[in-house]
């Protein structure tokens, strides 16, 4: 290897007890990619974050040009030549591009005012570079999210960084945007910078990178040139995971059917969807990031709206766009973001317990106290809540704990379907598997199950019957026999990265795309 | 942390009371219970020193000064909870009390029966102007501090309005009974005080409304999930907050028989302070109607102690403005203590 820019050496981290990376160690060389591939939870944002300097590791080093990095230490990172382009961009909105490049080092006239004339063009020679047609003077609310990503990564290059950490850069960004990226980042590697890109999709890895690393439960299970790897290896290598043991045994679904979406035009996306679910089934929802299978839960339950379409539960139509009406109608929703979204963190388990369902616990407005107290205690109970007592604040509990009130404070009435979204991430392993019972349970006592999940043992161990999603429609569906199929995480994959299926060596599939 | 806590503690919502019980007044117990209610000692504290300093202050019929001088005050700041308590603000309440007041004034000028229509006319009035503002701030999403700043402007110039530019006075002498007469001993106001903050201490404890007030500050997007319809919860906090403005304005206008259209100039900012004293965070979610009550007196007992001392009005505003930010201060402090 000759000319390592950075280099980890056996980086260890946990968070809480729970390892997150498992000395990891992986060189970065001057003018080259190398891509990060692995499945959410895999690590690869905390190695970025290591590298960075804004997470200190638990053991192992980071070296600069062969020199040890501290730790811990953003400035020093920064400092080093070590610039990081998060997947969530934090520019200041209402200011121009050309300031925003030249935020903390602006340039000055002789008598100490603000160069205003000079930065702009500075900043037009700077995006010159790179080819790119953005006016300096726009400020950078009125650009897309990809040029706004090409000003953050040209504000960092500028700025004298040689090894650039791109967090799933590609995520937010619309196709034509990516071909921009790609030429910007061909420009880096000309230019000698070192580049660390994480993303999970196999054409991006294709297309840029010149060295392949996967993580996988935080430990490093592949580091290889591209050129001497596979699709099919690297995809193994991202999901060959061992299942046993870990998830409970699953019930024979019903006959009748449960929730029945016809038609459903989700607001923000062009194709509508149809599924049905029967009693005591668990559908799971896959797809990549940003395939609407969130969108898809919300406007089934109301909160996000729908154009057009019906929601049927139990035979009876649900009025669309009414949280309230679905809940009457025996929905019920486990948002993905436990903290934006699920409870209340300012109020207690008694309280967020019984918010679903007030109506329930109130004689004209007045809320039935010892009735809502042993009926929110049973259902906390029954997912075995694990606090000191129901007058705890929600926000003072543990991250598993708070899932299990989410999901528990509807069960103090029936519920008919239970849509989950994400609902294990956050959660440690010890949380996880409980709740996974929780959820067999609760499909086998009849309830319909919609689970939106990216984590694929997880659609593959716990759903009867699989859908896999992409661009807001259903591209592929997988019965419970094929998801038992060795082939089927590969299958899954092309389904959700647009790729053709039939390559796959899948015995059988069911085609459902472009309806 | 917490998981490791929590883990070793079973479900037993029972045992909680118990643990709560002290079971030895211990050095650090005690010093807890000080940080803890940092506001009753803060509260003790002034009390104690007005006591020392004065005979008259600590007198039944001092206490009572100290009520009727609330009563105005106490109104306003319990509407003021509850928008505080869903994120938001109310500017508006200090001109819709001068608005409502006015019209309150026009109405029974030269007409002494219909004083109780006066009465219905001011609640009508403050109502009126919270609808606004609910609408607004619910339906149209304009920022709260926005909407409420322009219905302190417009309600400001409609009371002028109303007095054509000046104060309406000669009114019918039984217009002063709202404010005047007496049940059970005490002040009418004093006993709308009274039966407004314990009503909406049981209604914000004890009620669904109250409930889903806290879920829409805490947090609104899990609210909305759970079923509870926000935008209606929101209006109606802007609308109650006017209403009892309206009833504030007619009780103050009472008191001095006359309508002058500059009446509560600047309450809002004293019932703001009462509510923020109470333990309330401007974030929303946090927050309760005793904890109001107790920061409302804890500003009164001030007005009137300081008054008593005869202490110049300049330097009460500048005590008054100090004790505040300390009272908070320590409030913000000691919650961190808490963790």
């Amino acid at each position: 290897m000759e000319d390592v820019a950075l280099e980890c050496r056996d980086l260890d981290k946990a968070f809480g007890g729970v390892p997150v990376l498992k000395g990891v160690s992986l060189a970065l060389e001057a003018g080259s990619v190398t891509a990060l591939a692995g499945e959410n939870g895999a690590g690869k944002s905390t190695l970025m974050k290591i590298a960075s300097g804004q997470v200190k590791p638990d053991g192992g080093r980071v070296l600069i040009g062969g020199e040890p990095l501290p730790h811990g230490d953003p400035q020093a990172a920064h400092r080093n030549g070590v610039a990081i382009i998060p997947q969530e961009l934090a520019p200041i909105m209402d200011m121009t591009v050309y300031e925003n490049l030249f935020i903390g080092r602006e340039l000055r006239t002789r008598t100490g005012l603000l160069d205003r004339r000079g930065m702009a063009r500075r900043a037009r020679e700077l995006l010159d570079v790179f080819g790119v047609e953005i006016d300096p003077q726009a400020t950078m609310r009125r650009l897309p999210v990809g040029l706004r990503q090409l000003v953050e990564i040209v504000k960092s290059t500028s700025g004298g960084a040689r090894i650039l950490l791109l967090d799933e850069p590609s995520s937010a960004i619309s196709e034509r945007e990516v071909e921009r990226l790609y030429a910007v980042i061909g420009r880096l590697r000309e230019q000698g910078v070192a580049m660390l890109y994480t993303t999970h999709k196999m054409e991006e890895i294709r297309a840029l990178a010149d060295r392949v690393v996967v993580l996988r439960d935080g430990g490093l299970v592949l580091d290889r040139p591209i050129g001497d790897i596979t699709d099919d290896e690297i995809v193994h290598a991202m999901i060959g995971r061992e299942l046993q043991g870990f998830f409970p045994d699953l019930h024979a679904p019903g006959d009748e059917i449960a929730l029945q979406v016809s038609g459903l035009h989700v607001s923000g996306y062009p194709r509508p969807v149809d599924l049905t679910v029967r009693r005591g089934e668990i559908l799971g929802l896959a797809g990549l990031v940003g395939a609407g299978r969130t969108e898809l839960l919300e406007a089934i339950f109301g909160v996000r709206r729908s154009t057009a379409g019906t929601v049927t539960v139990a035979g009876r139509p649900v009025r669309r766009n009414a949280p309230a009406a679905a809940i009457t109608g025996g929905m019920a929703l486990v948002p993905e973001d436990r903290k934006g979204a699920g409870a209340v963190l300012t109020m207690n388990v008694l309280d967020n317990g019984s918010l679903p369902r007030l109506s329930r616990f109130t004689v004209a407005g007045w809320l039935r106290q010892r009735s809502r107290g042993r009926q929110v205690g049973a259902a906390m109970e029954s997912v075995k809540l694990r606090s000191r007592g129901l007058s705890q604040q929600v926000g003072t509990l543990s991250g598993g704990n708070q899932q299990k009130v989410v999901l528990a404070r509807w069960l103090t009435g029936s519920v008919n379907v239970l849509l989950l979204d994400e609902p294990t991430r956050g959660v440690d392993v010890g949380a996880r598997s409980e709740i996974y019972r929780i959820i067999t349970e609760l499909a086998a006592s009849g309830m319909a199950v919609v689970m939106a999940s990216s984590d694929m043992p997880e659609i593959l161990s716990l759903a009867h019957r699989a859908l896999v999603m992409r661009g807001g429609a259903v591209a592929g569906e997988l019965a419970r026999e094929d998801l038992s199929s060795p082939h089927v995480q590969d299958l899954i994959f092309r389904y959700a990265a647009g790729l053709n299926p039939d390559s796959a060596p899948a015995p059988r599939h069911t085609e459902k795309e472009g309806r | 942390m917490t998981t490791q806590e929590s883990a070793q503690e079973p479900t037993n919502p029972g045992g909680a009371a118990a643990r709560l019980l002290p079971w030895r007044l211990s050095g650090p117990w005690i010093r807890d219970q000080l940080i803890r209610h940092s506001m009753v000692v803060v509260m003790l504290l002034i009390i104690a020193y007005f006591s020392y300093r004065s005979a008259r202050f600590g007198t039944l019929d001092n206490l009572q000064t100290i009520a009727i001088a609330a009563a105005p005050f106490a109104l306003i700041a319990l509407g003021q909870t509850l928008v505080i308590l869903t994120g938001g603000i109310d500017l508006s309440v200090g001109s819709v009390i001068a608005l409502s007041a006015m019209t309150a004034a026009y109405t029974v000028k030269d007409h002494p029966e219909r004083l109780w229509l006066s009465l219905v006319v001011a609640m009508l009035v403050g109502l009126a102007a919270g609808a606004v503002n609910g609408f607004l701030v619910s339906k149209v999403n304009v920022p709260p501090f926005i909407a409420t700043l322009g219905m302190l402007t417009t309600a400001s110039g409609l009371a002028y309005v109303v007095g054509q530019g000046a104060p309406i006075n000669g009114l019918p002498q039984n217009f002063g009974e709202i404010a005047n007469n007496q049940i059970f001993g005490l002040q009418i106001p004093v006993v709308v005080m009274i039966v407004g903050i314990v009503a909406l201490a049981l209604i914000m404890k004890r009620t669904s409304y109250g409930m889903r007030v806290y879920a829409v500050g805490g947090n609104p997007v899990a609210a909305q999930i759970a079923g509870v319809k926000t935008t209606r919860i929101l209006f109606s906090v802007y609308a109650l907050s006017g209403l009892l403005a309206g009833l504030s304005g007619v009780m103050l206008a009472s008191r001095v028989i006359s309508g002058p259209p500059n009446l509560g100039e600047g309450y809002e900012l004293d019932a703001i302070a009462a509510v923020v004293i109470g333990g309330a965070s401007l974030l929303g979610g946090r927050g309760s109607i005793l904890g109001t009550a107790l920061g409302l007196f804890l500003i009164q007992t001030l007005n009137n102690g300081l008054d008593i001392l005869v202490v110049p009005a300049y330097w009460q505003s500048v005590i008054k403005g100090a004790l505040i930010v300390a009272a908070v201060t320590v409030d913000v402090w000691s919650a961190k203590r808490r963790g």
